[in-house]
């Protein structure tokens, strides 16, 4: 059933399914994953966590809500947020349409970055682990 | 466990995405919890309700037995007509909410919650020993259809014989659609207009007459909707939901349903001794409506607070589609629960602001509802 989901070749995912993406710069995009997404269906609102904040890796650094759910964001990648992506605050539907792009949540400087990826899963292990879970 | 099917499961299988409600296997959405809201608010969708509880009650002192185990004055009916009732324990808290038909002199139809079926019939049972009355629980040889929103009516008509103009508010009427004999009655569970169908002689194991009246509704131009939007649409009307809003640790005074208690019922009923000395000592919380004043969206249980002091508790809350903002029905103490009084929620570690609203319904009802266009 995996096929039913996108999971891009250049990202890095969590059990809780968070992604992460490493940009040239050294900084990190995080957001949820389309499986997240389809899960909870119609995001109406997001909790964005604080520009500025430090985060440990798997920290809770906000909320993603659909009418009928709350769901945790655990911040795949720990250090400081840089960035949060505002436009979801007007448009949390972003989420659903395009999890990936638009729908980022936010962008983290971060302290051990080595350590942190590696307990990340890479899209093939991430693929099989949501293949187990639609079971 | 297996879940529970009703009667128009194999609509829900092939069409809807499937939850465990209370032990059914009910549609939580079929397109999406936010069209099929705003179908219902705008035009007409479509409810499978055959899970709730159905009982006939009839013999000569059936309505003396009503009134004996539920709060309102069922002698105050017409016949055809229904009423909205609570019904308490001793000790005032309710067992459960439910509406009462008058079918005639002797024969009342009560129409009760999913979750408290056993529970109810099995009270509606020892409570009916020494009145002449005879309870058939018809939950499971009889389907249930609501049909809500501002179009209801007309495209109700599209498949009925009857002339639905002429069912007022809270009416039950004799009527045929898609050619089966049928109950129906003007009532529902949205704030909106609209009709709950009941279909009579149809088990589940052969529910071919439901399913034919929803394909019907459907093809008649009515949105198939599921639990969810079920769900907003009774939040934004300020309707209360068994087991989150009122329970069996709460009582009706408490819960703003001072109006279907009766003291004055010349034989009492259940709980009215616990209720009058609530009366009397006055209510320790009060069920308010909450609008919020800042971004976040209340939940279920979570604290509203006045500075630093936990003052109370959602019972229920959300999104309001209709109205973009986020609303819930909780309890405070009392000195809180005026209009336009200012509390905060909290939502996980924020503190976010909301204020006291009037919440019958949360929307403004010249604009949706059942009363628009009406004033």
């Amino acid at each position: 059933m995996s096929e039913e989901y996108k999971i891009p070749e250049d990202l890095y995912y969590t059990e809780e399914h968070e992604w992460a993406r490493k940009l040239d710069d050294g900084t990190v995009i995080v957001g949820v994953t389309d499986y997240a997404q389809k899960q909870l269906h119609e995001i109406v609102y997001v909790e964005l966590p604080d520009t500025g904040s430090e985060t440990g890796q798997m920290e809770v650094v906000g909320a993603v809500e659909s009418v009928k759910a709350v769901s945790d964001m655990n911040c795949p990648i720990g250090g400081t947020v840089v960035e949060a992506n505002e436009e979801l605050l007007d448009s949390p539907e972003l989420i659903n349409e395009d999890p990936y792009g638009e729908g980022w949540i936010a962008k983290i400087q971060p302290s051990d970055l080595d350590e942190d990826l590696a307990r990340l899963m890479d899209p093939k292990a991430y693929r099989e682990y949501v293949a187990a879970q639609a079971h | 466990m297996d879940l529970r099917k009703t009667h128009i499961y194999a609509y829900h299988a092939e069409h809807g995405n499937i939850v465990d409600f209370g032990g059914f296997a009910m549609p939580v959405w079929f397109e999406g919890i936010i069209p099929e809201h705003h179908a219902v608010r705008n035009a007409v969708g479509i409810f499978d309700t055959s899970h709730m509880g159905r009982v006939m009650a009839e013999g000569p002192d059936t309505e003396k037995f009503l009134n004996h185990v539920v709060t309102n004055d069922v002698s105050k009916l017409e016949p055809m007509k229904g009423l909205y009732t609570v019904m308490c324990l001793p000790d005032s808290g309710i067992a459960d909410d439910l509406i009462i038909y008058k079918m005639n002199a002797e024969k009342f139809f009560v129409v009760y919650n999913a979750g408290t079926r056993e529970k109810d019939f099995a009270w509606l049972e020892e409570h009916s020993k020494g009145f002449n009355v005879e309870l058939e629980d018809l939950s499971n040889k009889m389907a249930m259809i609501a049909v809500q929103g501002p179009k209801a009516e007309e495209t109700l008509q599209k498949i009925c014989k009857k002339s639905l103009s002429e069912v007022g508010r809270f009416n039950l009427a004799m009527a045929t659609i898609s050619g089966y004999k049928v109950m129906l009655a003007r009532t529902g569970y949205t704030g909106e207009d609209g009709f709950e169908i009941f279909i009579p002689d149809c088990p589940l194991s052969n529910p071919e007459k439901a399913l034919k009246i929803w394909n019907d509704l459907v093809d008649a131009g009515a949105v198939p909707c599921g639990l969810g939007s079920r769900d907003s649409l009774r939040l934004e009307a300020g309707l209360n939901l068994y087991g989150n809003d009122i329970d069996e640790e709460t009582n009706p005074l408490e819960a703003r349903l001072r109006w279907v208690v009766k003291f004055k019922k010349p034989d009492g009923f259940i709980g009215r001794e616990a209720l009058l000395k609530v009366r009397e000592e006055g209510v320790k919380k009060t069920q308010v409506g909450i609008k919020m004043v800042e971004r976040g969206i209340p939940r279920h249980g979570y604290e509203v607070l006045d500075g630093g002091q936990v003052i109370g508790v959602v019972t229920s809350g959300g999104l309001a589609p209709s109205l973009g903002y986020g609303i819930a029905i909780g309890y405070v103490s009392k000195m809180y629960s005026k209009r336009g009084t200012s509390v905060k929620i909290r939502i996980r570690k924020r503190l976010v602001e909301g204020k006291i609203v009037k919440s019958h319904p949360f929307y403004d009802d010249s604009v949706y509802g059942w009363k628009r266009g009406k004033k």
